[in-house]
């Protein structure tokens, strides 16, 4: 039996026995504090805050960085925190490659997310410790760990994406829900031109499969991708002012509508590039009707910025698991598909088996085209000889194998206004620039006479040879491996 | 002491003495830091004209040096009445 937890509470417990928590007593400012100590830690790759004491805000408390390690990705999963990446996403894809587990409805009396419940006019967003993350920032940003829940007006299918929120005024938040994403079709397709206002309720600190399950960017309807990596339902309830349904175990859930013809400023903000870019500009606006939240309720923050942050390794992670899914189910050879975090989802390295000519350009193509495309710019497409997870292997295969007139690819698509590479224009138009880098040797080379050979300790000795030097390794007097 | 900020793509967003509409933050300490109000108002490089100080931010949040002042007009509403 898998183990779950069912709210943050039982995952910072988790924390805390693999070493990956500390608690912090002294009192923490909304203001810039709290955010810098969460920027150090994903900097340091460090143990996630728990911060227990709030200015101005009694009673509420924050926990940072959450999952921005594969360590604590790997204790989410309720595996070994020392999980190699390869048996972590082997993990996910057995869990995901399930039949989608529905999830259960539970009474409110069950539900600790409805201990306390406002509505009409006393609702006030700033009565809740929305931090301001970084200095500079357009706004306070209350969700950047969390997911906006929405369904479809005609078929009533539900949707959780992670759409970043900032406090406009006591009522009001704004964000953009970009048109690409499953919750912005909804909007600009279906809500805005028929001028109705999209019902929608944010979750901030759901259990930490949920907020993974929202930042996939998977077909299947979230709350069945969350049961199938949980093993089992997840528990929702019914939201007490529009027609929707939140875990009931997340710490802090604000009701409302999303309003068809009103647009207000976002923006800028510390953005998964490492770079503030994306253009303050009029955002979708979220009009707060109700705000139910847990007693001593727990407000997550992700803080973006330079490697390494949970949108940086979970979209990485499920970026290049989802593209393995897509390549495979064309039946294209690969071996895997992997994206370093560092790269913040920009780069991703596939392998595979060149058993045509064109195989990268076609998988290039592919991946670009699809659904996943508007968030990652550079393919790198390797042999089945080089392992994607090694960074010493992949940057040798790009450098050596990579021809620079016939290897690099250009393609036009669909883009994000977060390039920092691209002009102000571009981030207008979200213009999406793609590159390929093939760095497969050409099929047609003649095997014995063309292709370079790999010279290195695996390939250019006899095995015999390799036994005996391994088998006599500390006899020369190196140390054991 | 400074008031409130705003966010300008350039400082000729915030031309002296004339009337302009603006989303500014009010910076006064406590739980309501940063909340937006829109007003119009009038504002001025100096940061003596007018009672309240203002801190101007460029596109990506960086600071202008030389914070202006700012009087306001009128508190004007955005959301339609509909939607309220
Ligand atoms: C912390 C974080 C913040 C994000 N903010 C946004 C956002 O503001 N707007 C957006 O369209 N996508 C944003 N994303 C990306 C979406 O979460 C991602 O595309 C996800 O797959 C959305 O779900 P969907 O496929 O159902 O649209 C963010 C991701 C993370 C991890």
């Amino acid at each position: 039996m898998t183990l779950v937890f069912k709210d943050n509470r039982e995952f910072m417990k988790a924390l805390a026995a693999a070493g990956e928590l500390v608690t912090i007593e002294q009192e923490v400012d909304w203001d810039l504090e709290a955010g810098a100590i969460v920027r150090k830690v994903c900097e340091e790759k460090g143990p996630s805050p728990l911060m227990n004491k709030i200015k101005d805000y009694p009673g509420h408390r924050y926990l940072g960085a959450p999952i921005a390690t594969y360590r604590k990705l790997a204790i989410t999963m309720g595996m070994d925190p020392d999980s190699s990446i390869p048996q972590i996403a082997a993990e996910y894809v057995k869990r995901t490659n399930q039949q989608p587990i529905k999830p259960v409805l539970v009474d409110k009396k069950q539900a600790p997310c409805k201990e306390n419940i406002i509505t009409g006019k006393d609702v006030d967003l700033f009565s809740l410790p929305a931090p301001m993350v970084h200095d500079g920032d357009g706004g306070r940003y209350l969700s950047t760990w969390h997911f906006v829940t929405t369904k479809d007006p005609d078929n009533g299918d539900v949707n959780w994406g992670m759409y970043r929120q900032m406090c406009y005024d006591s009522k009001t938040m704004t964000g953009p829900l970009l048109p690409f994403s499953d919750g912005g079709k909804v909007f600009h397709g279906k809500y805005r031109p028929r001028g109705l206002a999209m019902p929608f309720a944010t979750v901030i600190g759901p259990d930490p499969l949920s907020a993974i399950a929202a930042c996939a960017p998977s077909p299947i309807p979230e709350p069945e991708y969350t049961g199938m990596l949980m093993g089992k339902p997840v528990e929702l309830v019914k939201c007490e002012t529009v027609d929707l349904e939140v875990p009931a175990h997340a710490e802090i859930v604000i009701e409302g509508e999303i309003l068809p013809d009103v647009f207000l400023e976002e923006a800028p903000f510390g953005e998964y590039t490492g770079y503030r870019t994306s253009p303050r500009d009029l955002r979708t606006v979220y009009r707060v009707k109700a705000i139910t939240y847990r007693n001593d309720p727990i407000t997550t923050i992700s803080n973006m910025g330079v490697p390494t942050d949970e949108g940086q390794l979970l979209r990485s992670f499920s970026l290049c698991l989802e593209m393995d899914t897509l390549l495979r189910s064309q039946g294209i050879p690969i071996t895997g598909a992997f994206m370093w975090p560092e790269s913040t989802h920009h780069l991703v390295v596939i392998g595979v088996k060149t058993i045509y000519s064109n195989i990268a350009a076609q998988i290039a193509q592919l991946v670009f085209g699809s659904k996943l495309g508007p968030w990652f710019h550079m393919v790198v497409v390797v042999d089945d000889q080089t392992d994607i997870y090694n960074y010493n292997e992949v940057i040798h295969a790009l450098t050596t194998k990579c021809h620079p007139k016939k290897g690099i690819h250009i393609y036009e698509g669909a883009g994000t206004p977060l390039y920092p590479f691209l002009n102000f224009e571009e981030r207008l138009k979200m213009a999406g620039p793609k590159v390929l880098f093939d760095c497969t040797f050409p099929i047609d080379w003649d095997p014995l006479s063309e292709v370079p050979r790999l010279v290195s300790f695996k390939t250019v000795y006899p095995q015999e040879i390799q036994e005996k030097v391994l088998a006599n390794w500390e006899k020369y007097g190196f140390k054991a491996r | 002491m400074l008031h409130y900020d705003v966010f300008v793509n350039s400082l000729a967003d915030l031309p002296e003495g004339q009337e302009v509409r603006l989303a500014i933050r009010d910076l006064a300490p406590g739980t309501h830091k940063y909340c937006y109000s829109n007003v119009t108002a009038l504002v001025s490089p100096d940061a003596q004209k007018y009672e309240y100080g203002l801190l101007v931010r460029f596109g990506r949040g960086q600071i202008h040096p030389a914070p202006y002042s700012i009087k306001i007009l009128q508190q004007v509403e955005r959301i339609p009445e509909r939607w309220r």
